[in-house]
Parts: structure tokens; C-alpha cells; sequence
């Protein structure tokens, strides 16, 4: 037993030795840092390996054409699991190997890490997810979604919505499925104050996360005759909810999603079933796009693609490709003011908050981010499921942007007055 | 008061809470025989659920051909797990017995999704989604289907408890140094007992993975197992049918009149009341034998 | 040869009661105790912030729960939501202007009333069923903090900490953070290796042995258990605040968990049920074999080129942490601390192997 204990030990011992790894060096390149600490395994799981994939594609594909500016992107990927201790440590130790940048793709994490990054100057992207109110730029300098929050996405459906009645949705009823967590629950205001100015009746039914049975909330929703029905969930939530709106004889064509569903969730769904179902589409999907045509021949072609290649053109891929556009052609931006670097938060930073109508060669619509709006414009489009993909069924649009950033200001003034 | 909601929401409770009893058979049938709760109970479903799915995909079975042969495969994992990791475990305190099973949830939840993949999966087991219509009642088919499949399992392992091989695990389930003296073998019960449990388990994983699709959450289907072997007694297994339509019904009808209440989110919270009313009331649960020691 | 026996005669009667009656091991607390005190000017920023500040404070933490389960023998599976309510009661009074020093204090109070509550379940049943009574009871807390916008602070949900000052001193940065979860490690510890040789740690240990025949001898169980719950459950909401404050720095509910619970439970099963130095090296193990097995195969993957699949490379640190548990528990079920006192013992008589005890 003791032979057995002992090799027990030894082997432990020999694993924890190695304490302090050699950290690649790239001593006389130029390179810009990039932190992108996910969640792959608790919550986003799927989610988040489609949309990572994208961005590292991306990466390989501005690296192997020399890289921006003079510069070449590395970027340090870890899985934090949306636990908060790995994620600050995951930040420390970005920060401490010289990351200007930091992509948590997690609600919970990014606003964790709010603080942090306002200290350290280093810029924090919330794709579609955070502190809603992180547009406001004056108040989160170095915050940025460069993307729809949540509530302009919610202003996008209900605009949709009222084409759909021609105009008015003044008596109709609207039913929000949402996830029972602080995400779940961040389209709510805009959509009560939606209510009130449109005139439709809202009522909201939680579900307990992750939302893998639904079973005892579609009937209610369903007896509840709703003209309309918005889902707000991620990964399993979403599936679990068109499963049972289907079974609970739902009509798909008058049901939307957020941002956050993708031909991997209609595969689960089932694609015949869902037929009609519709999402809020923040950039092109597919693989029509000059970049991921670029991407497929220049980096899939030569076999350095970072995940499957029946991933690419997938929805949550375009997202990671369509936020790594924009990081890169902040590093351009930066570089141009700032060819010698050095390269530091502040820097970036400068380079992101020029980004002035970028739309990477029609993958994006005209984003442009200013001092004061971090969230790029708020311009998006729904589309429709059709069986086989997405289609759009409407050109760029934004609306509700009045109401959406009366309510990021009254937030962010809250921020600035208490830093809460 | 929505009497047509309340009548949908109690119907569509049965079935599912049908189908977590199914889940908690394999925790009673263990804790019968040897006296442990398994912890693990959830991920081994999930597991049983993976391995369909790839037998049934990455193996390209046919689905009538997969489902048998997890099960089969499922039992064998049963008595590994047993073999390897309880066996050692026999004469430690109790706490040492239920980390073990967590630790095992915890890799189970690591090794599933990180092979396989974290993508959420589609197992199509040919189950309708059209709903059944009973005058203004809207019935769920594929609950239906599977809360009927759960009880049919059920009943089975009722039956299967008064055959030879039963008769003997109910002893050793009885007394185990009893058993021994009579010459039955005890190690082989317990091991049998536990490929049982993992291939409900798997059935359970199957049914929920139809409806839910197949990744890591199907190991959250433990807290409401749980509570349906403690609120029909640890070692009762007609205790885990009643129990499961009573927690099934419990909280599709918390769901229904709770949540408005309460802002959402009282479903799960209905089965950790359950099982705190129950142990402070009634700690052998409804139908339970054992005696527990008291202070 | 190191741990040396051979000169030691004591002459009164505290020098036999000592805790640390060998000079090495005296030395041994003392260096430990100096790098410690020392490492914001020895190590890098990284390992100070990342690494030994949640290292001390979940070692604070197991400690506190290792009082009650493996020194009172009461299994508890909530100790996150314990904790929870201490992070809460705290950041409340904090926000509300209290001083920080009495926000602990009270956070501790709150939490000590709430889990002597929790232990009144203990008193009705033991084993499995108080295991899944004090499970049950950390997803009521969850849901209680989660659903009440009072406490969890509205729909965003997430608490920041506001700046505060402890003892006088702004706890802004890395170093006073630091100290100050060092200085409660340092009182818990202390604490700990104490409660032992008082009547409240026999009486505990009495408990946990045969609670009836304890009974018996005139201990009252009744009494005891709540006291042990008390105790440990005022760690727990000490231990809570000062994650809040010092760490975590902005709370929100899914940060008191099950997945908390369990994760203190493990770094104490691991470490050695029962004894204090035990937490120190589960907590260790648990906080960061993840962390350096998912940088070492970073580390691979680039020096080797290796190209592991995306999802079973991030899966694994959660293999690893199970494979732990399972592993110390087949083979070492005294844990970490076991292994040290193997090793202690070993050179305790070294090179006289024969005289082992």
C-alpha cells in the first residue's frame, strides 16, 4: 500500500512542479495583447466555442497578412466557467502579461470586472452582454459593447412587431419569456416603458435557469393568448423554449428571439419545426460575407482553422468574427494615431472610440463608436427562419433609441453619482 | 382561479414528475442495498444520454438499436463504478461516501461535455410534438409518452423485486450479515443494484435529453430526485411513484401560481421545501421502512 | 533529524501544553507566517492578488467549516449560502455607512442566528438526512437573496462594494486587501488550533465520537451542536464579508452557490477532516490545480503545437478537480494533512526509520 502511496505522491509532486511555465516571448515583434477569458463549460458552453472560433479565425487570417498597422494580435484564451475567482485570476494575469484587452462574453463576469478595468485602464468588451448602460461612454471610459445591448435589441423586436400590425400595437398582448437571472430579466424596462408609449399589454414569465424544463410556464403562455411572444435565454433555455412553444401549438411566425440563437439551436429544435421563428441579426449571417470567404479560403483552406469547419457562417461565428473586426480595426485606428505604440490601454482605447463607419466589408452595419456611444450606432435587422438558414426580412434599422438611451443615462448617471 | 390551467398544469406535472422518478428509482434502489445515497445519480443520466446520442450519431445505430445497447453498456458502467470507487468506501464515515459520489458528479460533468462536446445535442427518439387535445385541455404528448415509459419502468422494477434474483436483493436490502450467513452473495447484489440504478438512470436520461436536448444540465435533474426518494422514503420504491406524481405536480402547480407572486423562479426551490418539510416532519418519508437514528 | 525531540524537558506545566512544543515547528509557523507578512514586496502583484488572496481567504473559510464537520461531525453542504449571508449583511450595512469592522462583526451575527437555524435540523437527524436537509436549506437561502430585490439589489443584481476604510486605513489596492484577509486567516487559524485544548473542542469532540454517550456523561448535545453551528456559521459571515470586500468587490447572488458549498467541502476533504493545517493544503490543491493544469496545457499545447480540441481542453480543469476528489478519497481518505504528518513523522526519527510510531 505503501509503494502505491507513494508513486501517489511522487506523481502529484512531479505535476505541481512546473509552477512558473516559460511565457512565448515575442521579444521583437510588435504585438497587441488580447485577454479573451470565456465561459466554455458551465453556462454558454456552445455559445461561447462557436463565437471564440470565429475571433481566433479572424486573428489567424489579419496575423498571416501581416497583421495591423505593424502590429500582430495575440490572443490568450482561458476558461473561467463564469466562476469569479478564475476569472479575476484570469484577469490578473492577463494584465500582468501586458493584455489591453479583455473579452469576458459573460454578464456576470464582465460587471464582477467593472471595476477592475475602469482602475486599470484596460479595455473590457461586453458583447451584447454586461452593463447595458456601458454605451454611455462618459461614464464607462473603458467599457465597451461595441455592439445591441439588450435593450436596444428589445426596441428593435417591438418596432418589428408593430410593422407586422401595420403601425399600432395599441391593445395587443406581448409575452416575455425570460430566463430567471439578471440577463433574463434587462430587456424588462425598456419593454414596460415600451407598454406604456405603444399601448400593448406585456406580461413577463420567468423560468428557472438553465431552463431545462420549461414544461409548466408555455401553457400559461399559451392560455394567455398572446399576439406576440419574445424569448430571452441562452444555449439550453433557448432550445427547452421553442421545443415546448411548439408543442404547445405556438405559432412560430409571431415569435422572436434575442440575438442569441443560431443554426446549432434550430438543429436541436428540430429545422422543419421551427419554421418562422425570428432572431434580432446584428450582422451578417452565413458565409456570404467578403471576411468569411476570406477566412475560409485563407485560413480553413490552409487547415489552420481553430474549430470544425461546419462552424463557420454559423450565427454565434459571425458574432466572434464580427466582434474581432472591430477590435482589430480599433488596433488600426490606434496605430494611425500612435504608429510607436507603446502599446497600453489608453492607447487602445484611443483607437476604439474612432472607429467611424466600419462595416468590414458589409459584414457589419455602419458602426461608428464615439467618446460618448459605446455601443456603435444600435443599428441591426430581424430575420426569419426558414427551415434551412436565417434570412432577413429587414434592412438595417434602429429604433427606440430614445427610449433605450433615456434609460442608459438614467442608469449611468446612477454609476457615475455612487460607482454602483 | 383558471381552472383549465390549474387541470393542465396538474396533468402536465404528473408525467413529469413521472419522469424524475424515474431518476430517483436508481437513488432508492442503491440506498436499499447498500445504504449509500448516490449523488452521482444525476450525471450518471446525463452520461446514459451522451452515450445514446453518440452510439445513435457518432456510431450511426439506428435509435431502436442505441437505446438497448446504452443500457446495456450503462449497467456495465454501474458496476464499474461500484467495483472501483464504493467498495473502498465500505466501513468510512458517510460523509466520505457522498463526497465520493460528488466527486464522481464533477468529473462525470467534466469528461461528457469534454469529449462529446458542450454543443447542446438532439436526440430524436420519434417522439410527436403535436399536442394532444382533450376539449379545451392541452396535453403534451411527448411528456405524456414519457411519463407513461417512466411508470411502465417502474412498475417493472416493482415486479422485478419479486422475482428470485428481487428476493434477494430485498434481503440484503434487509439485513446484509443476515444475507451472508445464508450463503447469499452479497457483493454481487449490491453490484447488480447499482447497474439497475445507472440504467434507469440512462432511461431517464433518454427522455429528458428528447425533450431538453442532450448536454450537461441533464445532471441537474439530482436536487429533484432527491426529493422524491426523500419524500417517499429513501428505500421504498413505491414511495418514489407516489412521491414523484406528488413533487411533479407540487411544482408545475408553484410554477403556475407561485411565480407570479414571487417573480419566477420557485420551481426549484418547491422540491429543497419538500425535502426540509419532509426530513423536520416526517424523516422516513411516506412509505419508508428504515429507522433513522434519532438524538 | 529536523523535527527534534532529543533536549526537550519541559520544566513548567504551559510549556507542555504548547501548541508547538518542537523548536522546527515553531520555526517552520514562524517563516511561514514572515513570507507571508512579506509577500507584496517578494512576489509579483499576480500571485499576491490571484493566488494567495482567495487562497486565505478560502482557507479561512474551510476552516470554519472544518470546526463543525470534521471537529463536531455535523455534515453540512450549505456553508455557501452561510457565507452568503454574511457577504450580504455586510455589503448592506457597509452601503448603508456602518464601519467596516462592525459590518463584519454583524455580518457574522446575522449568519451565526440564520445557520443556528440550520442547525436545528442537525439535532433531529444525522448523516445522509442532515446532509439533505442543509442542502435543502442552501437552495432556500439562494432563492430568498435571489428573489428579494432588497437584498439583491434590483434587477442588475449585482452589489458593488463601496470604498471603505478599515481600522482607519482606505482599503484600496492590493495591499491593504491583502493584510487584511491575512490578519483574519491568522485570527481563525489561531483560533482553531486553540478551541481543541478548551472544554467547548472536547465537548465537540465528545459529540462527534458517540453523540449519546456524550449525552450520557452530561454534555449536553443539544446545546453543543447549536454552539458548534453558531461558531462556525459566525466564521462563515465573517469569512463572507471579507470575500466581499476584499475579492470579490461587487456581489451577486449565483456567487453562493451550491457549487461554493461543495468546492469548501472538497477543499476540506481533501485537506484532512479534523485538523488545521489540513484547509491550508486542500485549498490549495482545489483553488489552483485547475488554474495551473489549464496554463500548463496552454503552456503545451503552444510549445508542442498540440491542437486539443477547444471543448475537452476547457473541460478538463473540471476533470482534474473531480479526478482530486475521487482520488484523495480512494487513497488518502485522511487527506493532504495525513501525508504531511506521514512525512513529519518520518523525519521526526529520521535516520532511525525503525522507531516510527
Amino acid at each position: 500500500m505503501s509503494l502505491d502511496r507513494r508513486s501517489f505522491i511522487a506523481g502529484s509532486a512531479a505535476l505541481a512542479a512546473p509552477l512558473a511555465l516559460p511565457v512565448q516571448v515575442f521579444a521583437q515583434e510588435k504585438i497587441v495583447r488580447f485577454s479573451l477569458p470565456q465561459d466554455f463549460t458551465r453556462i454558454y458552453t456552445f455559445v461561447t466555442s462557436e463565437y471564440n472560433q470565429g475571433q481566433r479565425d479572424y486573428f489567424t487570417l489579419v496575423n498571416d497578412r501581416g497583421g495591423v498597422g505593424g502590429y500582430k494580435i495575440v490572443a490568450d484564451i482561458t476558461d473561467h466557467a463564469n466562476d469569479l475567482p478564475r476569472a479575476i485570476e484570469a484577469y490578473e494575469r492577463g494584465k500582468r502579461e501586458g493584455a489591453v484587452l479583455i473579452d469576458p462574453l459573460s454578464t456576470p463576469v464582465a460587471r464582477a470586472l467593472v471595476p477592475r478595468a475602469l482602475e486599470d485602464k484596460i479595455n473590457m468588451i461586453t458583447a451584447y452582454s454586461g452593463r447595458s448602460d456601458a454605451a454611455d461612454g462618459s461614464a464607462f471610459p473603458y467599457v465597451l459593447p461595441l455592439s445591441i445591448n439588450y435593450w436596444t435589441q428589445a426596441g428593435l423586436i417591438i418596432e418589428q412587431f408593430k410593422k407586422t400590425e401595420k403601425g399600432s400595437l395599441k391593445g395587443k398582448k406581448i409575452v416575455f419569456v425570460h430566463i430567471d437571472t439578471p440577463f433574463g430579466k434587462e430587456p424588462l424596462p425598456i419593454l414596460n416603458v415600451l407598454a406604456k408609449k405603444e399601448g400593448y399589454e406585456l406580461t413577463a414569465f420567468p423560468y428557472t435557469p438553465p431552463g431545462n424544463d420549461q414544461s409548466a410556464i408555455w401553457p400559461q403562455v399559451r392560455r394567455a393568448r398572446p399576439d406576440f411572444v419574445i424569448f430571452w435565454g441562452a444555449g439550453v433555455g433557448q432550445t427547452v423554449a421553442l421545443t415546448e412553444a411548439i408543442r404547445n401549438g405556438l405559432p412560430m411566425d409571431r415569435v422572436s428571439g434575442s440575438v442569441w440563437l443560431s443554426e446549432s439551436d434550430m438543429d436541436v429544435v428540430g429545422r422543419e419545426a421551427a419554421k418562422g421563428v425570428m432572431k434580432v441579426e446584428p450582422c451578417v449571417g452565413g458565409r456570404e460575407p467578403k471576411v468569411i470567404k476570406d477566412i475560409l479560403a485563407d485560413v480553413i483552406g490552409k487547415g489552420k482553422g481553430a474549430g470544425p469547419e461546419n462552424k463557420v457562417g454559423t450565427a454565434y461565428y459571425n458574432y466572434g468574427v464580427q466582434m474581432a473586426t472591430l477590435m482589430v480595426e480599433g488596433v488600426r485606428k490606434a496605430a494611425e494615431k500612435a504608429p510607436n505604440g507603446p502599446v497600453t490601454g489608453p492607447w487602445l482605447n484611443e483607437g476604439l472610440r474612432s472607429i467611424s463607419n466600419f462595416t468590414a466589408d458589409g459584414l457589419l452595419p455602419p458602426t461608428t463608436i464615439t467618446k460618448d456611444d459605446h455601443q456603435g450606432g444600435g443599428m441591426g435587422r430581424i430575420a426569419r427562419w426558414d427551415g434551412a438558414k436565417f434570412v432577413p426580412i429587414t434592412d438595417w434599422f434602429s429604433a427606440n433609441q430614445d427610449v433605450v438611451w433615456e434609460e442608459i443615462r438614467k442608469n449611468s448617471d446612477e454609476f457615475k453619482k455612487t460607482g454602483k | 382561479m383558471d381552472w383549465i390551467l390549474l387541470a393542465e398544469l396538474s396533468a402536465n406535472g404528473v408525467f413529469v414528475g413521472l419522469m424524475y422518478a424515474l431518476v430517483s428509482l436508481g437513488i432508492v434502489l442503491i440506498y436499499k442495498t447498500s445504504g449509500t445515497a448516490n449523488l452521482a445519480q444525476g450525471a450518471i443520466a446525463m452520461t446514459g444520454g451522451y452515450v445514446t446520442w453518440a452510439l445513435a450519431t457518432l456510431v450511426g445505430l439506428p435509435i431502436w438499436l442505441a437505446i438497448p445497447a446504452a443500457l446495456v453498456g450503462m449497467f456495465g458502467f454501474g458496476l464499474l463504478m461500484e467495483r472501483v470507487a464504493l467498495r473502498r468506501m465500505i466501513g468510512q464515515p458517510v460523509i466520505m461516501t457522498i463526497m465520493l459520489t460528488l466527486g464522481v458528479e464533477i468529473m462525470l460533468r467534466g469528461l461528457l461535455p469534454g469529449v462529446f462536446g458542450a454543443a447542446v445535442k438532439r436526440l430524436d427518439i420519434g417522439m410527436p410534438q403535436q399536442p394532444l387535445f382533450v376539449g379545451e385541455l392541452l396535453l403534451n404528448r411527448s411528456t405524456m409518452i414519457g411519463g407513461s415509459i417512466s411508470l411502465l419502468l417502474i412498475l417493472l422494477s416493482l415486479a422485478f423485486f419479486n422475482s428470485r434474483f428481487g428476493v434477494v436483493m430485498r434481503a440484503v436490502a434487509d439485513d446484509q450479515t443476515a444475507s451472508w450467513s445464508v450463503g447469499i452473495r452479497v457483493e454481487r447484489a449490491i453490484a447488480v443494484a447499482w447497474g439497475l440504478a445507472a440504467v434507469s438512470a440512462t432511461a431517464a436520461g433518454v427522455l429528458w435529453g428528447s425533450t431538453q436536448g442532450i448536454d450537461w444540465s441533464l445532471s441537474l435533474l439530482l436536487i429533484k430526485a432527491l426529493a422524491i426518494a426523500i419524500l417517499g422514503g429513501l428505500d421504498s420504491i413505491p414511495g418514489v411513484l407516489v412521491a414523484g406524481v406528488i413533487v411533479g405536480v407540487a411544482e408545475s402547480l408553484a410554477t403556475g401560481v407561485l411565480d407570479p407572486l414571487v417573480g419566477g423562479g420557485s420551481r426549484d426551490v418547491v422540491a429543497a421545501v419538500i425535502i426540509l418539510v419532509t426530513l423536520l416532519l416526517k424523516p422516513h418519508g411516506l412509505f419508508g421502512r428504515h429507522h433513522i437514528e434519532r438524538v | 533529524m529536523f523535527y527534534r525531540r532529543a533536549g526537550i524537558r519541559h520544566t513548567r506545566y504551559q510549556d507542555e501544553r504548547q501548541l508547538f512544543p518542537l523548536g522546527f515547528d515553531r520555526g517552520l509557523i514562524i517563516a511561514v507566517i514572515a513570507i507571508l507578512l512579506a509577500a507584496p514586496f517578494l512576489f509579483d502583484r499576480l500571485y499576491v492578488s490571484g493566488y494567495l488572496l482567495p487562497w486565505l481567504i478560502w482557507t479561512s473559510a474551510a476552516l470554519g467549516l472544518n470546526l463543525l464537520m470534521g471537529w463536531s461531525g455535523q455534515i453540512h453542504l450549505g456553508y455557501g449560502a452561510v457565507m452568503g449571508i454574511g457577504a450580504y449583511a455586510s455589503v448592506h450595512l457597509v452601503r448603508l455607512g456602518v464601519p467596516l469592522e462592525i459590518a463584519m462583526i454583524a455580518g457574522g451575527l446575522l449568519s451565526a442566528t440564520i445557520g443556528t437555524m440550520f442547525g436545528g435540523a442537525a439535532l433531529r437527524m444525522k448523516g445522509i438526512y442532515l446532509a439533505m436537509a442543509t442542502l435543502a436549506m442552501q437552495y432556500v437561502v439562494d432563492f430568498v437573496i435571489s428573489h428579494s430585490t432588497v437584498i439583491s439589489g434590483g434587477s442588475l443584481a449585482t452589489l458593488q462594494v463601496p470604498p471603505v476604510r478599515f481600522l482607519g486605513i482606505p482599503l484600496q489596492g492590493d495591499l491593504p486587501t491583502y493584510y487584511l484577509a491575512f490578519g483574519v486567516c491568522f485570527v481563525i487559524t489561531l483560533f482553531m488550533l486553540n478551541v481543541r485544548r478548551t472544554s467547548f473542542g472536547r465537548a465537540l469532540a465528545a459529540l462527534r465520537e458517540k453523540d449519546y454517550a456524550a449525552q450520557i456523561l452530561g454534555i449536553s448535545t443539544f446545546r453543543y451542536k447549536l454552539l458548534a453551528f453558531w461558531v462556525s456559521s459566525f466564521i462563515g459571515g465573517v469569512v463572507g464579508s471579507v470575500l466581499a470586500v476584499t475579492y470579490l468587490r461587487a456581489i451577486s447572488p449565483d456567487q453562493f452557490h451550491i457549487e461554493l458549498s461543495i468546492q469548501i467541502l472538497a477543499m476540506i476533504i481533501v485537506g484532512g477532516l479534523g485538523s488545521v493545517l489540513g484547509p491550508f493544503f486542500g485549498t490549495a490543491l482545489i483553488l489552483f490545480a485547475p488554474i495551473l493544469l489549464n496554463n500548463l496545457l496552454g503552456a503545451a499545447a503552444g510549445t508542442f503545437g498540440w491542437s486539443l480540441p477547444i471543448d475537452l481542453r476547457a473541460h478538463l480543469p473540471l476533470m482534474a478537480y473531480g479526478a482530486l476528489v475521487i482520488g484523495f478519497l480512494l487513497y488518502e481518505p485522511l487527506g493532504l494533512a495525513k501525508i504531511y504528518a506521514n512525512f513529519r513523522n518520518y523525519l521526526l526519527v529520521w535516520p532511525f526509520r525503525h522507531a516510527q510510531r
